[in-house]
């Protein structure tokens, strides 16, 4: 920190950087620390991320924006209709996709005579859960405007996971046995594409809010 | 029945969870995982300031300083972007995510998708000739040849090929009706005057990044 502040001093800004090159969070309001704070360690985290040739997930809470980005760049955006979650102190670090959601994928039958149905956005889940390493469930449902029945068994089955995690650990006596957990409404065809975009093992940040949502 | 019982159980469950506050035993406040954050008139929040604009510049840096590709698999665009300008706004055909049993191993199959990730063009070709892998005998339900020239075809990639590895490539197309859909067997198919701009505006090195 003292190192900083004495570079702080004595440093100018090295080569100029483009107005755009320090937009990362164009949102952040840098008088306020604690959002500063966030913001300086999601960076820290996407420097890691961004020198190696992958695509990244940035959940942004407090811009409500899902980015998928490589080398730094946001290759696409995908608003976030609404977000819950618990646990956000344990939100840090780098998380990795254990599995992308399962695709139903159609077999080429050679003997077939007319053509046949590639895969499309369509046939992308919009209500799913993703596991990650460190523990984190994500759970991704679509707005209940879109697919009421849907967003019902989601959020069910959600609700019911937890209270099974909590007698877990009631019975087991542990302290801290639920792990993190973020559910984000999208938009259907949003969580469609969102779907369709995850590969195995991909990393994700997040960046949270300092609003109670 | 046991199914629908489930369901009424999950409507039943879904409905009480939307009422209720989202919250654990164990969870804190968003606002109290920053309470630990400086007070904004203080040295520390100068700093701070300082870093992340430190650090925002490094992110910047690691972004290309020459044009790149973006493929949009999942919208069947391609995108060259110089920085965040978008040079080439191209609709493409991208790779199908069927599958296709390879004849005689058991459980093995090609899945025709286009690969995601980040690549480079490591090969610019004119007039290239397509040399017919075995599954587009098999998915035809043709013999495969043993005489290599019988796999040679020429005229249906278009004028140009970029290739970025493993027999992937951004090539032309006779199925121009099928740009905007997944139909590829995994490569990358643009118009002819979409293909020849992106011929034009990169070259080996320049970074795909597909997802």
């Amino acid at each position: 920190m003292i190192l900083w502040a004495v570079l702080a001093l004595i440093l100018p800004l090295g080569h100029p950087a483009r107005a755009a090159d320090l937009d990362a969070f164009p949102d952040l309001d840098p008088n306020n620390p604690a959002a500063l704070q966030e913001a300086t360690r999601v960076l820290e985290e996407e420097l890691k991320l961004a020198a190696k040739p992958r695509a990244y997930l940035v959940v942004d809470l407090a811009a409500m924006t899902i980015r998928i980005k490589d080398r730094g760049l946001d290759l696409y955006r995908i608003p976030i209709a609404a977000q819950r979650g618990s646990m956000y102190e344990q939100m840090t670090g780098v998380f990795r996709i254990a599995a992308r959601p399962p695709v139903v994928r159609r077999k080429v039958d050679p003997s077939a005579t007319t053509d046949q149905e590639p895969i499309s956005l369509a046939d992308m889940p919009s209500s799913y859960r993703l596991s990650m390493t460190p523990p984190l469930s994500l759970t991704v449902m679509p707005t209940v405007g879109e697919a009421p029945l849907e967003w019902i068994w989601s959020r069910g089955t959600h609700w019911w996971r937890q209270v099974k995690g909590w007698i877990k650990s009631i019975i087991s006596g542990s302290s801290s046995p639920v792990e993190p957990d973020l559910q984000l409404t999208l938009s259907q065809d949003q969580a469609q594409s969102l779907a369709w975009s995850l590969v195995d093992g991909m990393p994700l940040v997040i960046r949270r809010s300092t609003d109670n949502r | 029945m046991i199914q629908t019982i489930r369901f009424v159980l999950a409507a039943v469950v879904g409905l009480l969870a939307a009422t209720l506050p989202h919250s654990s035993p164990i969870a804190l406040s968003v606002a109290a995982v920053f309470e630990d954050a400086p007070d904004p008139e203080s040295p520390a929040a100068r700093t701070l300031q300082y870093r992340y604009k430190t650090l925002a510049k490094q992110l910047a840096q690691l972004a290309p300083a020459q044009p790149y590709i973006v493929v949009d698999t999942a919208r069947n665009h391609l995108y060259i972007r110089r920085h965040d300008e978008v040079l080439l706004d191209a609709i493409a055909s991208t790779g199908s995510g069927t599958i296709l049993d390879k004849p005689g191993t058991g459980k093995d199959q090609w899945v025709f998708d286009t690969p995601r990730g980040e690549f480079v063009v490591q090969s610019k070709l004119t007039n290239p000739v397509w040399v017919k892998p075995d599954w587009a005998f098999i998915e035809e339900g043709l013999v495969v040849p043993k005489n290599q020239a019988e796999r040679m075809e020429s005229g249906v990639l278009g004028d140009y090929a970029l290739g970025f590895g493993k027999g992937y490539f951004i090539h032309g197309t006779l199925y121009t009706r099928l740009l905007g859909k997944n139909v590829t067997h995994g490569c990358i198919r643009l118009n002819d005057q979409d293909l020849k701009s992106v011929y034009q505006l990169t070259r080996v090195g320049t970074p795909i990044m597909i997802f």
